[in-house]
């Protein structure tokens, strides 16, 4: 299987579908093309011209400081596999910090939380969504019934977009408490 | 901010710095690694017009490293330098006396404040040498415009009310509002601080700092589509629906009660999605209340050192959260200005979104329907009512805010706008923000006030020079129309541009509508009309003013004596843990104060508790570093960005550190007034005196000397920990916003 077969496969199908496949070619390849000489073969060139073809280019802004920098995404079966600077944004022109240049790294972070979880008896369990969302729910409505609404503190987020800042105090409010807040106190 | 002339905000913008300012004067910001791009910007007005920077720092920073001219500030003496630089501006009556005669209110009194402050006497309060001050005071006057940027060392104090008031002041005695090249730039910290705060996720005030007033209530709850008497049931009681509710600040009294509190009920749950929590001060007391809570949810996409401070071995919860780029909105910069973000990738492993935590509890708390009703209202014939019957998030969630949120005028940032602005980001101008080709006539990400969606966006407020129409206006009327029978209008002379009132005019109302527009409003108006500018969701008095060129919230003037605070000018208070013991007689703190965000504080029981300096003989400042932000959180699960501080530090004068017999890179306990400690490496450094230590804030996962890493779930400890530096900040918090004393502080250094 050609390498731009496997590229023109992974259009059609989902990234998961193509990875599992990927893997079967590799195991293939490594026990019999790869023994022979042509291992390396020539790149087309559309694969010169970029690696990912038909990857697409997303345009968002950074997620660290308050200055608006422009990213540029780029996007291949759906994993962000590169991060380029925007050199024709109105506030950043093509610059980036150390941090900000990082974000592609960021999402993709070892270190990210995986699934839901809670302690018990002092270890974390991997728990599931439903459950999670059934119990929390459960003990903050009796909390809420035993001592009322403004027994909750909600701690909101200066890294929200506009529109769920809006919904995390509509979500306060609808509760029954002013007891929110977030960092712009700090 | 708000207090002195309607708006808490950035009033110009980084392109405007580069294109328009002589001078720079940077006061309590370091951005030269907390905002790199925005450093850039006072780099390129240093090379193109030979712009003067000045930086205001305790600490020889690395913006400082760039600066034209340093001053080494003792910590907490802010007020103080500047009166200092006021008494020689007045005194050579380098005051911008027309400005200050026709658009502000109340500067007498601050001539009266600045005339004790000699330079002799600011240098011995503030460190500063007299020369330096006198210097610098000559810049600000003979060099016009100068810009004045701050950050968290001016706000995070327990006097951080009257020090972002006293700035303000400054650039009103020169002249520098309203114009190009001037203003007051504050540079905010995270992404969307600015929205958020927008948004008011704050327990002083409903979205757009409406406040927490029964009108306000109401406006919200006809633009929600709820019903009123419902959102009123919500609450314990209609008292606490008014009442401030507790703050991320001192929040943990609420669960602990060793201070007096006034709520209807202790915290037993807390909330935290998107907080780092080791970015507040009090650690060891936010430790406690962790461990006293019956139940903790923490909702992110890293670890919130949240879960791993506490020692609770039960009720904690931790859901992922996708990051912002998993996740579709908008974002508001430091300079008002909204960028969409669009999504790049799918929320990966089992994340949801932020939005999609809040609708899942929404169901289950049994208010869906009214959390997602607002989504479905629109305005038809000048009533809003429900208009469709499904949403789309974002989209939908913008046209709402745009509906709803008046005061700071964000009827133009439609979801429609906003994507084409950031679409097309290429069309703007990074000087001036404007568009050009398709985009022309608008400024870059429209700016708020963008009062409707015809409105280009205002990128310098203040700016009486240019048009309502094309982002010009005066200053708010928010404090009546006079005081001690003195008017707070504009003076004649003080006309916006291209309006069709001469010179001052209030806030529109639908009572004083057709009086102060000379207009006629037919019957079917005066139905619909809403009670004034901000409720009106007609839309008739938004309208009428854009026709008139006049800008809704008036045009009155600044004022620099707010009667309703504790001092209605700024004067210099002592840190409540001063090293200058022999000043705190002289300029004490403020008297313990009841029940302010629920809880008692203490000030001057503090402050006079004991010799602070005598135990604690060393000033403690906190810092930024490049390759960190906020709790660290997120950067410090980077391997190359927390490769760069891989552990927490202090920066010391090897002449301090040889004082303890401590060497560079060995380690060191400091020791804080609450009886708290933590164990830092000690490295030597010459940006800080032998006075003074400075420290990251962006540190955790060491409590007091105890490694805390068996404590982070299986995969997501950060490649770098340490102790934070919050367990040692000082006690003390602002008498008005009660955020905490990070800057000026005391510590006591020990040898580990």
């Amino acid at each position: 299987m050609s390498k731009n077969s496997l590229a023109d496969l992974s259009l059609k199908m989902g990234r998961r579908t193509f990875l599992k496949l990927a893997t079967i070619g590799a195991s293939f390849g490594a026990t019999s093309a790869f023994a022979s000489s042509d291992s390396v073969r020539a790149a087309t060139q559309e694969e010169i011209k970029n690696p990912f073809p038909g990857s697409k280019r997303v345009k968002t802004i950074c997620s660290i400081c308050s200055a608006g920098c422009g990213i540029v995404a780029e996007v291949h079966n759906g994993v962000w596999v590169r991060q380029d600077v925007a050199q024709d944004h109105p506030i950043s022109e093509g610059s980036h910090c150390c941090k900000g240049i990082d974000q592609i790294d960021l999402v993709k972070s070892k270190q990210r939380i995986k699934h839901p979880m809670k302690k018990e008896n002092g270890k974390w369990l991997r728990i599931s969504w439903d459950q999670a969302i059934k119990e929390i729910s459960e003990k903050m409505l009796k909390i809420r019934k035993e001592n009322g609404p403004d027994a909750s503190m909600f701690l909101g987020s200066a890294k929200f977009s506009l529109q769920e800042a809006f919904y995390f105090r509509k979500f306060a409010a609808l509760w029954g408490t002013n007891n929110i807040d977030h960092v712009a106190r700090i | 901010m708000a207090n002195t002339w309607g708006y808490g905000a950035m009033t110009n913008h980084f392109g405007d710095v580069v294109e328009n300012s002589k001078a720079i004067f940077m006061i309590g910001a370091n951005s030269a690694v907390a905002n790199p791009i925005g450093m850039k910007h006072f780099l390129q007005a240093k090379d193109r017009n030979n712009a003067k920077l000045i930086v205001i720092d305790p600490v020889y920073t690395k913006s400082a490293a760039k600066a034209d001219h340093y001053l080494r500030i003792r910590t907490g003496t802010d007020v103080a330098f500047i009166y200092g630089l006021l008494h020689i501006i007045f005194k050579n009556g380098w005051e911008d006396e027309k400005f200050i005669e026709s658009r502000v209110y109340g500067m007498e009194d601050i001539k009266a404040e600045a005339k004790k402050w000699t330079p002799e006497v600011t240098a011995d309060v503030t460190g500063i040498p007299a020369e330096q001050i006198i210097q610098v005071a000559t810049i600000l006057a003979k060099t016009k415009p100068t810009t004045v940027v701050w950050a968290l060392g001016i706000t995070q104090h327990s006097t951080g009310t009257s020090n972002t008031r006293i700035l303000p002041i400054l650039q009103l005695v020169l002249g520098n509002m309203g114009k190009k090249g001037g203003g007051c730039n504050i540079i905010r910290g995270h992404d969307n601080v600015q929205g958020s705060t927008d948004m008011c996720c704050l327990a002083d005030s409903l979205p757009g700092y409406y406040g927490l007033s029964d009108g306000s209530w109401k406006h919200f709850a006809q633009g929600w589509g709820v019903d009123y008497e419902w959102l009123k049931k919500r609450f314990y009681a209609k008292k606490w629906m008014n009442e401030k509710g507790f703050s991320l600040a001192k929040w943990w009294q609420g669960v602990l009660q060793e201070e007096k509190t006034y709520s209807s009920s202790p915290i037993r749950a807390l909330w935290v999605q998107g907080t780092g929590i080791t970015s507040m001060s009090q650690q060891v007391e936010i430790q406690k209340a962790l461990n006293k809570l019956d139940l903790l949810v923490i909702a992110e996409p890293f670890v919130n050192e949240a879960a791993v401070l506490s020692d609770r071995e039960d009720n904690i919860y931790i859901l992922p959260v996708a990051t912002q780029f998993e996740n579709e909105g908008s974002v508001t910069a430091t300079n008002r200005t909204s960028q969409w973000r669009t999504k790049v990738v799918d929320p990966l492993y089992e994340s949801k979104t932020d939005h999609d935590v809040m609708f899942e509890f929404a169901k289950k708390f049994g208010f869906y329907d009214e959390f997602t009703r607002g989504m479905k209202m629109g305005i038809k014939d000048g009533e809003i009512k429900q208009v469709k019957n499904d949403f789309n998030f974002a989209e939908d969630a913008s046209d709402e805010i745009a509906r709803i949120v008046k005061t700071i005028g964000l009827g133009g940032w439609t979801a429609k706008r906003l994507k084409a602005h950031q679409e097309n980001w290429h069309m703007f101008d990074p000087l001036t923000l404007k568009g050009r080709g398709a985009m022309k006539g608008e400024y870059y990400g429209l700016p708020w006030p963008s009062w409707d969606d015809k409105h280009p966006g205002s990128p310098i407020l203040y700016d009486v020079d240019t048009p309502v129409n094309e982002g010009g206006m005066g200053f708010r009327n928010r404090f009546g129309l006079e005081h001690d029978g003195v008017s707070q209008l504009a003076e004649d002379s003080v006309t916006v541009k291209g309006s069709s009132i001469k010179g001052g005019y209030p806030e529109i109302t639908s009572a004083n509508i057709e009086k102060v527009l000379g207009i006629k409003l037919t019957d079917d108006e005066k139905q619909k009309i809403g009670k004034n500018w901000k409720t009106d969701y007609s839309g008739i008095i938004q309208e009428k003013c854009r026709i008139a060129g006049v800008a809704p919230y008036g045009n009155a003037k600044a004022r620099v004596k707010v009667w309703t605070f504790p001092d209605p000018v700024p004067i210099h208070r002592e840190p409540i843990h001063s090293p200058r013991t022999d000043l705190v007689k002289k300029h004490p703190t403020y008297g313990d104060q009841t029940n302010n965000f629920r809880v008692d504080v203490r000030f001057s029981s503090e402050q006079n508790a004991q010799d602070w300096a005598k135990d604690f003989p060393t000033m403690l400042v906190t810092m930024r570093v490049v390759n960190l932000s906020g709790a660290g959180m997120l950067e410090r699960t980077s391997k190359y960005l927390s490769h760069i501080t891989p552990e927490m530090f202090a920066n010391i004068h090897p002449d301090l550190a040889l004082n303890y017999g401590i060497r560079d890179g060995e380690d060191m306990w400091l020791h804080s007034p609450q009886g708290t400690k933590i164990k830092v490496k000690a490295h030597y450094n010459f940006s800080v005196t032998p006075d003074r230590i400075s420290l990251p804030y962006n540190f955790a996962g060491v409590m007091q000397g105890v490694d805390l890493s068996h404590k982070y779930p299986e995969g997501t400890k950060p490649y770098a920990t340490g102790e934070s530096s919050n367990t040692i900040t000082n006690y003390g918090f602002d008498i008005i916003t009660q955020i905490p004393e990070f800057n000026a502080g005391l510590c006591r250094i020990e040898k580990a």
